[in-house]
């Protein structure tokens, strides 16, 4: 099993990219353009989970998908909170789990419970290895505390928890800049297709050493 | 590949639309129609006939070349100058035109060295086009197959430019022989050749159009035209190029003058069919950036221009030359 | 001046009031014919989908009266669609489902749709025709079920909605018989695509450009693709030729209805044994339209559910259920991918994601140790979707996920539909809780059976090889997925090992019908949708047909009557 606890060692590959300088171009529509606004206006005070619940989620977010100091943290956990409050659903739940709100409430409470049980602290006040700790047993099944009832922890780590975690943090622009993608392309898409070719309007890659090259390009995409 | 390439083909298309207009403004009338006295009288045509002819060719080769430099400006900067050498038909083209311009304005019954060089140029780099082209196309994976002939580097593309430099290059030639008895190209028959190559010109560009329109799948009928008119032209052309030259009764080809002129104004009439192509692509003119390039091509259609307005300069000097 | 109360789709109906939303004008409206409830329709179809929307268009096209129902909204795509992962599960059909089994489906994505135009407003295009001996598998190859229909009648119907479609597809295509050319030519390849291709030419097997159902070309006033590369998630451009932009605005102007957030909860039996109509939720309440003959076209789980919901004192076990094969059968396909990274920036977000393909695995028997076939296609994963299958199938997160999160433009992957046989034991079923509507909820069982898995070996396997020939390092599987849903309403010969005949018509119920995947005995290693179509195309002659000799019970004669008429539209 591969090391968790270290921070993140996220290279900067986009140097200068920000998607949200084509905002007001041709590659985003009325409709993305509203969307986006609102998911950027997401405050951090929780509309479906308690105050409890959403410190919680905050100290598990951070751990699913460590986030670098250098900019403004995406709020993972009141995405997910804002996804449960409009009720938004997968489709389906595997035998056992409850529909995805009571999941939520439900494995949040376990997870405290395990927590307490081990370390006698909750789990936000872990140290960031406890809390790997507590999370990789939850992924492997391991937690079988009452407060699960039938659901399996492992379903509940992987089909609910890392599910929306991670789905929560990749809705963000901010992460798009990271890994260098194009964003909203509507009505505006895409000429050049071929191995690395890139439109003026795409994220420029730095190649090692030529980060300000990219730099550069990238303050130019629109 | 830089932003910094943005300003290079906005002023490539610029010149070469300033240039092609400027190229199909009338000649300015002759008012002083002076008489060479130096030249002495003798039997034939007047050499003014074949000059004209020259300046005509030029005209030609220039709007050829105005089509290639505005062609080839949108097409690399969509492939993002990969290769240097994708500069190169820029350059090329732009001398062409610059030096298509000064012949269509020269009256000088000789060849001028630097335009002669220019021309030849304009043939090699047609060439060696069509190998970097064609180059293009094998390597990629599938080789030579409807996708890459369809989205790899066009074959027929650098052709336009070599067959610019053809035309001026006879062009010279017809000037240099405009004292003679009969205007001729490497001993050809100057009329006659040029016809023939300006035909087999229409006949490749007309397959460049067919490809890329069967690729777009003649989803509107006017699509059919480019490849219904100009091959109609190219036989007319090459009947006329293998006329009777004892026949005075056909020289002055009056349907295949017709036809020219209908080719020259379809070239024309192209380009705002492919701007309303343009406008019909997701965001029309507004997502400019894209559907310039993934649109239509707006240059590619005087090409069909150029090649009618050599045609007619040959006609024309068959008309007046019984046997050129 | 018409006012709209509110103008969201998913929150009020849209198709009302003799008019229904134009598709390809912001704000736009057609008109609509519209029908009372009381007044019995000749045909009401539970669906809007690759099967609903294409019979349909095709009935309304022969003269019947039809009024098509669909749970979900009906979309504008121009104005509707944002360019945005998270938005567009508003497509996704996600109201509560329970799956178990060996191998529990994941549902309410890639194989689930919740909008006028069902599932094909967010499929990948992939538009492909059945191998013509999987039409007759058990007698030709030895597995699964023969089909009632002939592959050469098949044949022709392909055709026609290939043509319906304009789908862009390669001059030639490599295997199968011979094909008449696609309509539009294919989309140029990403560099995606060239990495499939170029695994393929180094393992010596062919490879060509999908034919896709999305415009290379304008098509009156659906633009050509851009390579937005969001096909999954809905297309904003309309060049997807899904059923919502192509079979229902033809519907329209043949005088269908279509009712859009119109839940079918019930299909009504008299004591004759036949069906007289279908009860729907809609603004509030529940209501019931008479129909003459009703036709199911929810897919494989939601018209299996409407038939067991529906069942009454003499047909305890549900609708058209004699045979007991209701929801039985279920297959879904294999979806499993191999994934790598390249040297290259391959930037596989560009473009439609599949625009390669391989069917070298479909039509080559040699050197399999499984029954079936698969074909491979390249990918263009989304970001939400990349991190969640990196989450899911690879197990990171932490600082690894979000690492390997920045190689995003580096990948290159395979994935293949491969095909499931059918098994028995894979079942929709109903569960006891019920959903927003009061009705109950299905359950769906799935376990993958041996030959499943040695065909997905098989494919992992030589995937591999083709994605290292290609020059990927860091080759990974993904052996999870699974993708469309078929069966759970076979079509057959005989009564007790089917539930329809070739017609997709109930053996039980002669007027009621059942027309989308549901319908396959076999599911092939093709994505379906053109099949489905292609049924829908049959059938409707079919009805044509029987109408014209009086055959259809219950049904009125004016259809036959008004056949000069439709065909002259």
């Amino acid at each position: 099993m591969h090391d968790r606890s270290r921070p993140p060692a996220i290279p900067d590959r986009y140097p200068g990219y920000d998607v949200l300088t084509k905002r007001s171009g041709p590659s985003w529509n009325d409709k993305t353009r509203e969307v986006i606004a609102e998911r950027l206006s997401v405050t951090a005070t929780p509309l479906f989970l308690s105050a409890g619940e959403f410190q919680l989620v905050r100290a598990v977010a951070a751990r699913i998908v460590p986030q670098p100091s250098t900019r403004p943290p995406i709020p993972v956990a009141a995405l997910v909170d804002r996804k449960l409050h409009a009720d938004i659903a997968d489709g389906y739940r595997t035998d056992g789990m409850p529909r995805h709100r009571e999941a939520w409430r439900r494995g949040l409470r376990a997870l405290e419970a395990e927590a307490l049980t081990a370390f006698h602290r909750p789990f936000t006040e872990l140290s960031e290895g406890m809390q790997d700790q507590l999370l990789q047993r939850a992924e492997a099944g391991e937690l079988k505390a009452a407060d699960w009832g039938d659901m399996r922890s492992d379903d509940f780590f992987k089909r609910r928890l890392l599910r929306d975690v991670v789905l929560a943090y990749y809705s963000h622009p901010a992460a798009w800049n990271e890994i260098g993608w194009g964003g909203p392309a509507s009505p505006r898409g895409y000429v050049r297709l071929d191995a690395n070719e890139r439109d003026p309007w795409e994220a420029a890659e730095a190649e090692p050493g030529h980060e300000a090259d990219a730099a550069r390009t990238n303050r130019h995409v629109r | 590949m830089s932003n910094d390439t943005d300003w290079l083909v906005g002023a490539g298309l610029a010149l070469s639309a300033i240039a092609a207009t400027a190229m199909l403004q009338p000649s300015p009338p002759r008012r002083l129609e002076r008489k060479p006295a130096s030249l002495p009288s003798r039997p034939g045509p007047h050499p003014r006939a074949s000059v004209r002819a020259a300046r005509r060719l030029n005209r030609a080769a220039g709007m050829l070349a105005a089509s290639v430099l505005a062609d080839s400006s949108v097409e690399h900067y969509r492939g993002s100058f990969k290769n240097k050498a994708m500069y190169t038909p820029l350059a090329v083209s732009a001398l062409t035109l610059a030096m298509s311009a000064h012949g269509t304005a020269d009256r000088r019954p000789w060849a001028h060295r630097l335009r002669d060089g220019s021309y030849l140029l304009a043939a090699a780099t047609g060439l060696i086009g069509t190998g970097f082209h064609v180059y293009n196309v094998t390597r990629k994976v599938g080789g030579f197959s409807w996708q890459n002939l369809f989205y790899g580097a066009p074959l027929g593309a650098p052709m336009a430019i070599l067959l610019s430099g053809l035309l001026g290059f006879c062009s010279e030639r017809v000037r240099d022989t405009s004292r003679a008895q009969r205007p001729h190209v490497f001993g050809l028959p100057a009329a006659r050749t040029i016809a023939a190559v300006t035909a087999a010109g229409l006949l490749g560009t007309s397959g460049e159009a067919g490809l890329l329109h069967f690729r777009g799948a003649f989803h509107n009928p006017f699509m059919a035209v480019p490849v219904t008119l100009p091959p109609v032209g190219a036989a007319l052309l090459f009947k006329a190029a293998a006329r009777d030259p004892g026949d005075d009764k056909t020289r002055r080809h009056p349907l295949t003058r017709a036809w020219m002129w209908l080719l020259a104004a379809m070239g024309f009439a192209g380009v705002g069919f492919h701007a309303y192509g343009v406008s019909r692509n997701m965001g029309g003119w507004r997502n400019w950036s894209q559907n310039i390039l993934a649109g239509p091509p707006l240059p590619a259609p005087p090409s069909f221009t150029g090649l009618a307005l050599a045609g007619l300069a040959a006609l024309g000097l068959m008309r007046e030359h019984p046997d050129a | 001046m018409f006012v709209d109360i509110s103008d969201d789709p998913q929150a009020t109906p849209r198709a009302m009031a003799g008019r229904a939303p134009d598709v390809f004008r912001p704000g736009g409206w057609v008109p609509m014919r519209c029908h009372r409830d009381d007044e019995p329709v000749d045909f009401v179809i539970v669906g809007t989908g690759a099967g609903g929307g294409t019979l349909a268009c095709k009935l309304a096209e022969y003269g019947f009266s039809v009024v098509a129902l669909d749970a979900g909204p009906y979309f504008r795509p121009l104005e509707d669609f944002a360019s945005d992962e998270a938005e567009q599960t508003k497509l996704y059909w996600t109201d509560d489902r329970i799956t178990d089994g060996a191998n529990p489906l994941q549902l309410g994505s890639n194989n689930s749709g919740k909008a006028v135009g069902g599932s094909t407003v967010h499929f990948a295009m992939v538009s492909l025709r059945l191998r013509p001996e999987w039409f007759k598998s058990r007698t030709l190859l030895g597995y699964g079920a023969d089909w009632p229909i002939d592959w050469r009648e098949m044949w022709t119907y392909y055709e026609e909605v290939e043509q319906a479609l304009k789908i862009s597809g390669p001059i030639t295509y490599p295997w199968g018989p011979k094909r008449p050319r696609y309509p539009y030519r294919a989309h140029p390849l990403n560099a995606a695509a060239r990495v499939l291709a170029r695994g393929c030419e180094a393992l010596g097997i062919s490879w060509t450009e999908t034919p896709l159902a999305t415009l290379s070309a304008p098509r009156g006033l659906a633009h050509p693709c851009v390579y937005r590369g969001f096909c999954v998630a809905g297309c904003s451009t309309n060049a997807k030729q899904s059923a919502l932009v192509t079979w229902i605005p033809r519907a329209l102007a043949a005088g269908a209805e279509i009712r859009d957030l119109a839940m079918a909860g019930r299909i009504e039996v008299d004591d004759d044994d036949r069906v007289t109509g279908v009860h729907y939720h809609r603004e509030g309440r529940w209501r019931f339209q008479r129909a003459r003959n009703v036709v199911v076209a929810g897919y494989a789980i939601e018209t299996p559910r409407l038939l067991l919901n529906s069942a009454t004192d003499r047909h305890r076990d549900g609708l058209a259920n004699s045979s007991g094969l209701v929801g039985k059968y279920l297959m879904t396909q294999s979806n499993q991918a191999v994934w790598g990274l390249m040297d290259d920036e391959i930037r596989s977000y560009k473009g439609p994601p599949s625009l390669a393909i391989t069917e070298h695995w479909n039509y080559e028997d040699n050197g399999k140790d499984f029954f079936g076939g698969y074909a491979y296609m390249s990918q263009g994963p989304l970001p939400q979707l990349w991190a969640n299958t990196l989450a899911q199938a690879r197990g990171l997160w932490g600082a690894r996920l979000v690492e390997e999160m920045t190689n995003y433009n580096h990948v290159a992957g395979l994935k293949i539909v491969g095909e499931m046989l059918p098994q028995e034991r894979n079942c929709v079923t109903l569960a006891d809780e019920v959903d927003q509507y009061g009705l109950r909820i299905p359950r769906v069982t799935y376990s993958w059976c041996d030959n499943d898995r040695r065909l997905i070996d098989h494919s992992l396997a030589f995937m591999t090889r083709a994605l290292q020939a290609a020059g990927a390092k860091d080759i990974w599987a993904q052996e999870d997925d699974t993708c469309h849903l078929n069966g759970t309403a076979r079509m057959g010969d005989d009564p007790r090992s089917s539930v329809v005949d070739a017609d997709c018509r109930s053996w039980d119920i002669p007027n009621l019908w059942i027309c989308d995947g549901s319908v396959f005995p076999t599911v092939g290693g093709v994505n379906p949708s053109l099949t489905i179509q292609a049924i829908a195309c049959r059938t409707a002659d079919r009805i044509h047909a029987m109408a014209r000799r009086g055959e259809l019970t219950g049904s009125s004669r004016r259809a036959a009557q008004t056949r000069t008429a439709s065909q002259m539209a």
